[in-house]
């Protein structure tokens, strides 16, 4: 199989499922194009996944660093070192011993159930199959089944949907139901790091990246803090903007523009504030400046 | 109101676009205009942007490349992205690690357009005052 496509009427396990299927029968090595939201790119080698990349679930990479277990001058080096040898990141990070073998396994075994469930819990158009040699930094060796990743991934679908409230999707934001955030009091199982970060304005695979943890784990654990009462999705706009000031426009620094205006609006100038809402403030007195005034004024 | 249109369209990309953890926009001459950038201070990434804007043009006549389309900068936390809007302002995003930039290239245009549209729109006079 050198090139093949897989479209909206591929069969009844829809273009994803047909794709994975048909690739795994096949042998298949090389990358199959997912299109959709998120989509992404799943990583063949002889007919097992070995690596998947899609912008709803963190790599390997993210979750390593973030969670701190390899530090990133380390990483940095030992890809600098892969990429000069044209060798595998997998083998650098096991000579330098920052990892071991059965460890990194887990992970990347972990890191492509999560992201394969991350493509079957959004929308698949099209599956697009290209042969080619396998170039990815850090695959998996040996390969995952195919069929055990749509298994699992439709089990973790199952678990989130047994929750007593319908399922938050990946891009759906989340808040701290108020009080829910108290000083001194911890929570533990990872909730007082979601109430820190759940401010309305992150979605469910926002918070996955912040913190490094899969999008099943966030998306469970939101789960169970929605049935505890301590999260809520947060309602359109509902985002609370930043809690920073924005400089007003010195007169100093548009000398230039103001020159052009009349004396007495320079005057009126508003003065640096460095308090309160600043996107509820009027617009910063620069942009006023930039547009073109209004015929006749 | 123009200003809570501004501040619509930047976070209408945050939706489209997964990945996008904050957006800014900001005048040529380095001053913040509206921004949602999710803890980075603001002014300063308003005025590094403007800088490396101005540089990234001038980088890219140099190189005889014509007009600039991005500048992107990729690093172990994830992108810094910046735009710019016309001859007047830039547009600054920040993205973690699973940015997607394919789809930020599709979606990013559009955006541009109506914020260039925003910005160009006139305004009574009495709204300098």
């Amino acid at each position: 199989m050198n090139a093949r496509s897989w479209g909206p009427t591929a069969g009844p396990a829809g273009p994803l499922g047909t794709a994975l299927a048909d690739c795994a029968t096949a042998g298949f090595s090389g990358v199959l194009h997912v299109i959709g939201a998120p989509g992404g790119t799943i990583y063949f080698a002889q007919g097992g996944v070995a690596a998947i990349e899609t912008p709803w679930s963190p790599s390997a990479e993210v979750m390593l660093l973030r969670s701190g277990r390899i530090r990133e001058p380390d990483w940095e080096a030992a890809y600098a070192a892969a990429a000069v040898a044209r060798g595998h990141m997998r083998s650098e990070l096991l000579s330098r011993s920052l990892i071991g073998a059965g460890e990194l396994e887990a992970m990347l075994r972990s890191t492509l159930a999560d992201a394969m469930f991350a493509l079957a819990a959004g929308f698949v158009d099209t599956c697009r199959a290209e042969a080619t040699t396998l170039e990815h930094v850090l695959a998996l060796e040996p390969a995952a089944d195919a069929a055990w990743l749509v298994a699992e991934a439709r089990r973790r679908m199952q678990v989130l949907a047994a929750f007593p409230d319908p399922p938050l999707g990946a891009r759906e934001r989340v808040m701290a139901v108020p009080g829910a955030l108290r000083a001194a009091t911890m929570r533990g199982g990872g909730r007082d790091e979601i109430l820190a970060l759940a401010d309305g304005r992150r979605t469910a695979r926002d918070l996955a990246f912040a913190l490094g943890h899969g999008l099943y784990t966030t998306l469970l654990t939101i789960a169970r803090m929605r049935a505890e009462g301590l999260l809520a999705p947060a309602a359109q706009g509902a985002a609370e903007p930043d809690p920073r000031t924005y400089r007003q426009a010195s007169p100093s620094a548009d000398a230039g523009a103001v020159s052009a205006l009349p004396r007495r609006h320079k005057e009126r100038l508003p003065q640096p504030q460095r308090s309160g809402d600043p996107n509820s403030r009027p617009l910063p007195a620069v942009l006023r400046l930039l547009r073109p005034r209004a015929e006749g004024h | 109101m123009a200003e809570d249109a501004l501040l619509a369209q930047m976070r209408d990309l945050q939706d489209r676009v997964p990945g996008v953890t904050g957006t800014a926009v900001a005048s040529r001459d380095g001053l913040i205009l509206r921004g949602d950038t999710g803890g980075v201070d603001p002014d300063n990434l308003a005025a590094l942007s403007a800088t490396w804007l101005a540089l990234a043009q001038r980088l890219t006549r140099e190189a005889g490349q014509g007009a600039l389309r991005e500048a992107m900068t990729r690093s172990a936390g994830g992108y810094v992205v910046i735009y710019a809007i016309g001859a007047k302002a830039v547009l600054v995003l920040v993205g973690d690690e699973g940015l997607d930039v394919a789809r930020l290239h599709r979606e990013s245009f559009a955006t541009l357009d109506a914020i260039a549209g925003l910005l160009a729109e006139p305004v009574p006079y009495r709204a300098l005052q």
